[in-house]
């Protein structure tokens, strides 16, 4: 028997395997790789989402329960009850909208000059604006906090405002210049040919073209600032001003597991994440896109 | 013959004064909340200043000499490095990995974008307590799921297994959006490459270390560096997980600052300020030249 005539069978059937393998491994693959990170992903929500529709009396058992027997929006009035969830919210809100608002008008004019005036010292303020993202916000708190003092800007929206958009200008100015980049500046020439001023062509002809941009910005700004804890921990310190996230860390205040109110914990996140979740569903193509150029670029 | 101070200015000039004019809002709050406070935290940290114990002395390098004493600042440092090393080094293995989940073809794909998200917009302070309670020794649902398959943990009672669960959430928050930043690289890189590579007779491997990460080099350094600077300055994680213990081993330098700004110990927060400030230095210097390097190629 000759080994030539042997030979060629493992040879194909390795063959099919292998071809098998192309044609349906990697979707193999691919889907067993989607279904696991959206577990891993999912699962931290499911089990607040649960605890927070979960009675109180449920909650706290041995070993715990992965679905309550009789669910309930109990936690949602406690919750609602034990803190002034109302002025949270609008302090949140205020928070969120006055400091998004300020970053990307702020970093849109700061933009546009960088983008498409040509002056000395151009790059110098660039960088030096990108690099001052490096500085930790928390390493000049000290100072900053006896700053707002002097000036009576402590427990105050425009106070809390100031700080956190100045945080987000940096990234916000960087992705802004790549996209006002990328629009060809044609229209503006010819519009100042024919006599426009700069007010005039900022806002009839760039404000309108990078708009998808600047909203963009505005909800991704949005996001950070909504869930911002340190600012609003150190500078609101009267109810008048605390937003959402400082108002959850008061709830855990209580040292022990025991005494900690996860029921009401649970309930006021789920309260905290249903917005962010609204703008993720809405403007995920935005959002995507937005973060990823200021990377890119 | 005497120049006419009112002679029309040029139109550089103009261009520069309106460049300026745009740029002064943001150059103004950035200014105001970074290099102002910093040189004053410059100053207060050779100083001895506390308010509720006046007075205020200069006291050259004493605080520095206490910091390098105080064994919660050396344990604080060495976790703020081991928790920023290991959670970047697996953001971005990780992150590719989903990036290229993100980036195949299939019919889920919109939908794992989406998803991936979910982590980057959640509140940290939403997502640190909601961990805190999972891996809660009583009631939490991942000793008990780890129990039913036979596998006895405690969590946050136990200093390493603390570090590593701040480590593994930290990991969860912020593997996403590397890898959205991630897939962006992915999107720039040509399919002829894999075209030509597969003609060629290139493994998956092959295509992994001569094509992808090659093309990805520099946006790896760049989002690496961003993570790094990034994370050495994250409070809120460990603060609402483990509020820094058990004892002080999940406390990172942020976090101490914090501690010792609210104990009114002025000099000596800023101290530990500076530290911050110079290891950010350091990791942002050497990323700075990695990045040159790749640049050049």
């Amino acid at each position: 028997m000759s080994t030539t005539l042997t030979r060629p069978q493992p040879v194909a059937i390795a063959e099919s395997r292998s071809q098998w393998w192309t044609r349906h491994g990697l979707k193999l693959l691919t889907y067993g790789g989607f279904a696991i990170f959206a577990l891993i992903i999912a699962l931290p929500f499911y089990f607040i989402f649960v605890s927070s529709i979960t009675p109180q009396n449920e909650l706290f058992r041995i070993p715990p329960q992965y679905f309550p027997s009789t669910p309930t929006l109990d936690n949602f009035t406690r919750m609602s009850e034990s803190v002034p969830l109302g002025l949270y919210f609008r302090n949140a809100l205020i928070f969120a909208v006055g400091s998004s608002a300020i970053s990307v008008i702020a970093a849109g004019m700061a933009a546009y000059a960088l983008a498409r005036i040509s002056f000395r010292g151009s790059n110098l303020v660039y960088i030096g604006l990108i690099l001052s993202v490096a500085l930790p916000q928390i390493a000049v708190l000290v100072p900053m906090f006896q700053t707002f003092q002097a000036f009576r800007l402590v427990n105050t929206h425009h106070g809390l405002i100031i700080m956190m958009s100045s945080l987000m200008l940096p990234f916000t100015i960087l992705t802004l210049v790549s996209f006002i980049k990328q629009v060809p500046g044609e229209i503006e020439e010819a519009a100042t040919i024919d006599g426009a001023n700069t007010v005039q062509i900022l806002a009839r002809i760039v404000i309108p073209l990078i708009r998808p941009a600047l909203f963009t910005m505005f909800l991704i700004n949005f996001i950070i600032s909504w869930n911002e804890l340190l600012y609003p921990l150190v500078f609101a310190q009267r109810a008048e001003t605390k937003p959402l996230s400082v108002g959850l860390m008061e709830l855990t205040a209580d040292a022990s597991t025991y005494t900690r109110p996860w029921d009401l914990m649970s309930a006021m996140s789920v309260f905290m994440i249903v917005p962010v979740l609204l703008i993720i569903l809405f403007g995920q193509r935005l959002i995507i896109s937005g973060l990823a150029r200021g990377a890119v670029k | 013959m005497i120049r006419n101070p009112f002679r029309p200015i040029t139109l550089q000039q103009r261009m520069t004064l309106i460049a300026f004019a745009l740029l002064l809002p943001a150059i103004a709050l950035r200014l105001f909340t970074t290099l102002y406070p910093f040189l004053q935290t410059i100053s207060f940290s050779v100083q001895r200043y506390n308010p509720a114990f006046p007075p205020t002395r200069f006291v050259g390098f004493d605080n520095f000499t206490r910091l390098a004493n105080d064994p919660v600042v050396q344990a604080s440092i060495s976790f703020t490095i081991v928790f920023v090393g290991v959670s970047t080094v697996f953001q971005l293995v990780f992150g590719l990995m989903v990036a290229h989940l993100l980036n195949a073809p299939f019919r889920l794909r919109g939908l794992a974008r989406t998803i991936s998200l979910i982590p980057w917009a959640m509140p940290m302070i939403v997502v640190a307590l909601g961990f805190r309670w999972m891996f809660d020794d009583q009631f939490g649902m991942i000793p008990d799921l780890l129990r039913r398959i036979g596998i006895e943990s405690r969590w946050l009672i136990d200093p390493n297994n603390a570090k590593l669960a701040v480590v593994l959430v930290n990991i969860w928050k912020s593997t996403p959006f590397v890898a959205l930043v991630l897939l962006a690289g992915l999107q720039g890189i040509s399919r002829d490459l894999y075209e030509a590579a597969k003609v060629d007779g290139a493994h998956w491997w092959d295509e992994l270390r001569y094509i992808t990460l090659p093309m990805l080099m520099p946006i790896i350094v760049t989002t690496s560096m961003f993570m790094l600077v990034w994370q050495l300055a994250v409070f809120d994680l460990p603060y609402a997980m483990t509020g820094g213990g058990p004892g002080f081993s999940t406390t990172v330098l942020a976090q101490k600052i914090y501690l010792e700004m609210n104990s009114l110990n002025f000099g000596y927060a800023s101290a530990i300020g500076m530290v911050l400030v110079g290891i950010v230095i350091i990791v942002g210097g050497i990323g700075l030249f990695l990045f040159k390097r790749f640049e050049v190629e």
